[in-house]
């Protein structure tokens, strides 16, 4: 028993110290007294993909307007997969970097969904921790209202 | 004899499953389409409409100061890419974008390549045909002459290390000011693509 312990504890410790040097996280800093005045969104969401909705993190949603007068959002999207164990599990089910899909669907004044060409799902990669800032514009100024979607990205796996 | 019935049954098995295909169905690009490293994919394309409907809606480039819609000319996106790249998916998404917007209309009656609708020409050579009503033939002088142009250019940058290869395109669209031939927005977009190939190349 003895003799088989040593060499499975030495495994281990070497698997620890494996993946523990295999972080590949981003760290960030901003300054903490912020000038900028923001015009926030209220949101509600509605997941039916708890891994996706654990991953990401939505740190806040702006809105503004455009030269043209044509509503623009922003969402400030960092990825949760950070830590010993996200790290760990997302290298072992080849998932790190975190590849995800977004689109943005805009409705007018009346809830009708308008078609364009920004319509179409978007690539996003997100190294662990990492901040993203995805931004969707309104197809014309009649469109105020919209939908963010988020999901994983199948092809990526 | 067993040994052959088994190699028998073996081989049948083998050919039955390479002669396997699918159907033809519809299906999602963004997540079922092939994506290969050499060309621009559709989900390539969506993805680039996309952010360049984006970024040329939010510039406010389209907007004129008298009010008046624009009137946008679609010239040439030269595929400078080495790849099969269709450029007219991308300049059509763009000129969708540009109606939807309500500030820009596009014309057809002049293009890159030449008009891209041959009739505003075509209907008014009828000025001299009898069999027409005069009054119902559209009149020389009337067709509006476009303010923007929209152009651009597809390069890309193939590399390559060990059995790892990678491209990169780069799309560069622009819309020109025709009064003053200055470029009102422009913008660059990349797409990188990378895949590791087995010992045998494929």
């Amino acid at each position: 028993m003895k003799k088989h312990f040593l060499p499975a504890a030495a495994a281990a410790l070497a698997l620890v110290l494996g993946a523990s040097g295999c972080q590949d996280t981003v760290n960030t800093m901003e300054n903490r007294d912020l000038a900028m005045n923001p015009d926030s969104v209220d949101t509600r969401a509605f997941s039916t993909d708890s891994f996706c909705r654990d991953r990401l993190a939505l740190i806040s949603m702006r809105r503004s307007t455009t030269p043209g007068g044509v509503m623009m959002v922003q969402a400030q999207i960092r990825s949760e997969r950070y830590g010993f164990w996200s790290e760990m599990w997302s290298g072992m089910t080849g998932t790190n970097p975190y590849h995800v899909l977004y689109r943005f669907d805009w409705m007018d004044q009346n809830g009708m969904a308008v078609s364009t060409a920004a319509n179409a799902w978007q690539p996003l990669i997100f190294a662990p921790g990492e901040v993203k800032f995805i931004q969707g514009v309104a197809p014309n100024s009649r469109c105020k209202d919209f939908i963010l979607s988020v999901r994983e990205d199948p092809s990526a796996r | 004899m067993k040994t052959i019935s088994i190699f028998t049954v073996a081989a049948l098995a083998a050919g039955f499953l390479c002669g396997c295909g699918s159907s033809a169905r519809r299906i999602d690009p963004t997540t079922q389409g092939v994506t290969t490293v050499r060309d621009v994919n559709t989900r390539d394309w969506n993805d680039v409409a996309a952010r360049a409907v984006n970024s040329l809606v939010a510039s406010g480039a389209l907007v004129r100061q008298d009010g008046r819609k624009a009137i946008v000319m679609i010239n040439e996106v030269k595929n400078r890419s080495g790849s099969r790249a269709r450029t007219q998916i991308l300049t059509n998404k763009l000129r969708q974008a540009m109606l939807a917007s309500g500030k820009a209309v596009t014309t057809t009656a002049v293009g890159g390549r030449g008009p891209e609708d041959n009739a505003t020409r075509q209907i008014r050579e009828l000025e001299n045909d009898d069999l027409f009503n005069q009054a119902t033939v559209q009149k020389r002088g009337t067709v509006i002459s476009p303010d923007l142009s929209l152009s651009g250019e597809i390069i890309n940058q193939a590399t390559s290390s060990g059995r790892t290869r990678e491209n990169t395109f780069y799309f560069h669209v622009v819309l020109t000011d025709l009064k003053t031939g200055l470029a009102i927005w422009e913008d660059n977009f990349e797409i990188t693509k990378q895949e590791t190939v087995n010992i045998f190349g494929y």
